[in-house]
């Protein structure tokens, strides 16, 4: 309360009072300069408060009748009125006065907008159900537009976690390393490659249009193409094998020199097939060619001193076993971080009854995190090159364990 | 003169800060502060109202469409497209996002970036999250970067299957709190041992464990850090529980029929002394001796964010299975007799009923419910989200529609998200000060 008027006006709510009391009292010093209004306004309040205490102690009250009483408390009640409602108007001056006022209203239209609705088959914003079929999104990873509620798949596989990807990633990386000089188109189209787990689906897969593989829901680890090829398993190819029958992976050989030839025929079948005119990469047991044509490409071109490396089966014996391949591929771990952290700790890991939701096969070795089959995006698992018995490693550039099985 | 009334910024501006001053006098000099003066507004420092500053009163003047947010309002709700078996992650989503003391914190911008690659931050990405959410747009929100973060940061979450929504929350709360180091505000910030990012200053607690030897009586206490709490069910087959909930009368309010188990009645049992049999006998520190004990868990610090967690699957050598009983939980949840304070009431395993209920630094409101549909192999989460104090709203992914108390009560129950009602402030001069965060 700026000015004279606060020392009137506390003086006047005082001296009512006093007058009432029959008390004198000197007025408040008055108030200057403009202050804050919730400042004065307490003061006053407190000196109201005060006089009265003061005047209680001094009078003893069963002196006077109960009209007087009353009295008194009415004028109190009125001044204490008198004052939230000067307190209120300064309030809204000082809104007015600063500008802020009229911030507060709003905008009956908009707000409509907002409403809730509460109707069956509606949601909230009354909107019908089932409508967000055509909702897509970007990809992070390889900037496509994808479907949104077929993102999660689709990044599973961009990012190199699916359990085809894997293969399709080393097919990549063997192609690239060991037909440098072969057509390029093959790795582009893995996605067609990745299908031909059986003979002779090469052409079916050719037709597929690329996109519709990144799509295929949970691989049934038990599908006749995955049977088929565990048929296979006879101390050479494995699931992962890159090069089986595929008969478009081959080696031209015209452009490589004797040493090369020499190191390529001990670890691959290297039969020259007689449309694409190329060297089998396959490995030295490869069922599509006999051994009668192995020693025929040596002999060809190494001079009749070649021979055909060993083959028993004491070399590349590939103890690998379903059950490693169906752990890896049907559920890929990676290290999680060590960090001591409250979700390693306390009542969420205790041993026993620590609930896993839903669709994992076995949650048993996920508790482990440290379970040593990593599977990286490059190389493979160095679970599969754990079982195996070391052999020669031909001077071949480093490739990862995988191809250990091809030798 | 204009006979006015003027009002004066900098002279307002000098009574303000002598009046904190004053203030703050006033609380350090009172020895004995009691409760009841505490919770009066104003004792050790005032909170002023907003003011609006001369260039928000611009800003303010140009946009004239306001709109206020009532209860009956839609701001705040958002669905979430489910990406692919992501329902767990959307549930999860819906929870955080509607966690109050969070939702302050972000939409208030609070987050300071220190990451190397902001594009790779979780918290950002969150930050974001709130706003989209809370922007009034209907149509549901794309996740895709919060799953592709997710998957980046957390390996072993990666893969497109159905996953547990309780792994998730905290794995993702894992990863904000490694992702926080920017916004270490406080005292603690120097201390490794004690971060005190906005993650760990919501949702840690911390768990008791007290080993009592046999023999001596000697206690060996250890306090570790959680984020959650996992309760056993009955009825499980690792977890001996006798079925015979409900010897006491309800302690939360909770409808209490003979024959159905309580959030309550987990919790006694969580927090009971338990005898470790003779096959795990430990060598006491203090006696010196293998000796047969008991252990006992409790709450030593109460988070401001208490989830429950029931363990209703079951991995167990002879089955793996869906626990499906229903747990009768409260909408208000005082947590006082599980603390360690309050252990000694414990003792003769009657449990101490709190008497005086004036105390509220242990209650809790329900905010959030996730709720799984199906088996172990294959199911689908929901969520009940609280919204404005007493609406209760349902998201099903992509959709979310109202629903009632009741609807909330009486579902499942996975996940439980409790808030507590009152929080303290510490400030450097007074140590309580409570303000609602209803």
């Amino acid at each position: 309360m700026p000015g004279l008027s606060s020392g009137q006006r506390g003086g006047r709510a005082g001296g009512r009072l006093q007058r009432c009391l029959g008390l004198t009292t000197t007025p408040p010093p008055p108030c200057v300069q403009p202050c804050c209004r919730p400042l004065c306004y307490e003061q006053s309040e407190r000196r109201l408060h005060k006089s009265l205490q003061m005047k209680m102690e001094e009078m003893s009250l069963s002196g006077l009748d109960n009209s007087k009483l009353e009295a008194i408390a009415q004028e109190i009640y009125a001044d204490l009125v008198e004052d939230s409602c000067l307190g209120f108007c300064f309030e809204v001056h000082r809104a007015v006065k600063c500008g802020y006022f009229f911030l507060d209203d709003t905008d009956p239209d908009s707000m409509k907008d907002f409403e809730i609705v509460d109707q069956p088959g509606l949601d909230i914003f009354g909107q019908v159900f089932n409508q967000w079929k055509s909702k897509e999104c970007v990809c992070p990873n390889c900037s496509r537009s994808i479907a949104a509620s077929r993102f999660a798949p689709h990044l599973e596989k961009c990012l190199g976690m699916g359990r085809n990807s894997s293969r399709i990633a080393n097919r990549r990386i063997a192609n690239s390393n060991n037909m440098n000089k072969s057509e390029s188109d093959q790795e582009d189209n893995d996605d067609i490659n990745d299908n031909d787990w059986s003979y002779g689906s090469e052409k079916k897969a050719k037709k597929r249009k690329s996109d519709k593989l990144w799509y295929l829901p949970f691989q049934n680890p038990n599908s006749p193409r995955r049977s088929k090829s565990l048929k296979h398993k006879n101390g050479e190819l494995s699931n992962s094998d890159p090069f089986k029958y595929n008969n478009s992976t081959g080696i031209s050989y015209e452009t490589l020199g004797p040493e090369e030839l020499r190191s390529l025929l001990t670890t691959q079948c290297g039969v020259i097939s007689e449309h694409t005119k190329k060297m089998c990469t396959r490995s030295l047991r490869c069922p599509q060619h006999t051994d009668e044509q192995r020693r025929t490409v040596r002999i060809y071109f190494l001079g009749p001193s070649a021979v055909l490396p060993e083959v028993e089966s004491s070399l590349d014996n590939d103890s690998f076993d379903m059950t490693d391949s169906q752990a890896l591929i049907s559920r890929l771990q990676w290290d999680g971080s060590s960090d001591l952290s409250p979700s390693d700790s306390g009542s969420s890991k205790t041993s026993e009854n620590q609930g896993w939701g839903l669709g994992t096969n076995s949650s048993e070795s996920r508790k482990t995190k440290k379970k040593k089959s990593h599977l990286s995006l490059v190389g493979t698992a160095s679970g599969l090159g754990s079982n195996k018995k070391k052999k020669p490693k031909p001077p071949a550039p480093p490739t990862p364990s995988i191809y250990d099985d091809i030798n | 003169m204009c006979k006015d009334y003027v009002y004066d910024k900098d002279i307002e501006q000098i009574a303000k800060e002598e009046q904190g001053e004053a203030l703050k006098l006033q609380a350090s000099t009172s020895t004995e502060v009691s409760h009841q003066q505490c919770s009066v507004p104003g004792l050790g420092e005032k909170f002023p109202t907003w003011e609006t500053t001369k260039p928000e009163l611009e800003l303010l003047g140009h946009n004239p469409r306001r709109r206020r947010i009532t209860s009956s309002f839609t701001i705040g709700l958002r669905g979430l497209i489910n990406l692919g078996n992501t329902c767990f992650m959307n549930c999860i989503v819906q929870a955080l996002t509607h966690t109050p003391i969070l939702r302050d914190f972000f939409l208030s911008d609070r987050h300071r970036c220190e990451m190397p690659s902001p594009e790779l931050c979780l918290v950002c990405e969150m930050s974001s999250l709130f706003r989209e959410l809370y922007s009034g747009n209907p149509s549901p929100h794309v996740p895709y970067k919060l799953l592709h973060l997710v998957w980046i940061h957390a390996r072993h979450l990666a893969g497109y299957r159905q996953q547990d929504a309780h792994e998730f929350l905290i794995a993702a709360l894992d990863v904000l709190h490694r992702h926080c180091k920017g916004d270490d505000v406080g005292k603690a910030a120097n201390n490794p041992n004690h971060c005190n990012c906005i993650i760990d200053q919501i949702f840690t607690g911390g768990l008791q464990s007290d080993v009592t030897c046999q023999a001596c009586h000697g206690v060996s206490t250890t306090i570790d850090p959680c984020w959650d709490i996992s309760l056993d069910l009955p009825g499980s087959c690792t977890s001996f529980w006798p079925m015979s909930p409900g010897r006491e009368s309800s302690v939360n309010g909770e409808s209490h029929i003979p024959g159905i188990t309580t959030l309550t009645d987990c919790l006694r049992r969580f927090t009971r002394p338990e005898h470790l049999g003779s096959s795990a006998k430990i060598k006491c520190g203090s006696c010196q001796s293998y000796q047969e004990s008991t252990k006992q868990l409790t709450m030593n610090k109460l988070p401001v964010v208490a989830c429950f967690h029931f363990k209703r699957f079951e991995h167990s050598a002879k089955q793996r299975r869906k626990i499906t009983t229903y747990i009768s939980f409260p909408l208000e949840l005082d947590m006082t007799p599980f603390m360690a304070s309050s252990k000694e009431s414990r003792i003769n395993g009657q449990l101490q009923l709190p008497t005086n209920s004036g105390n509220n630094e242990n209650k809790y409101s329900l905010f959030a419910v996730v709720n799984h549909q199906g088996t172990l192999e294959s199911g689908h989460y929901t969520s009940f989200i609280r919204h404005h104090k007493d609406q209760w709203f349902k998201c099903d992914d992509a959709v979310i529609t109202k629903a009632s108390i009741k609807d909330v009560l009486d579902s499942e129950g996975y996940l439980l998200f409790y808030h507590k009602q009152v929080l303290e402030h510490e400030s450097e001069k007074v140590k309580e000060m409570n303000t609602q965060a209803y």
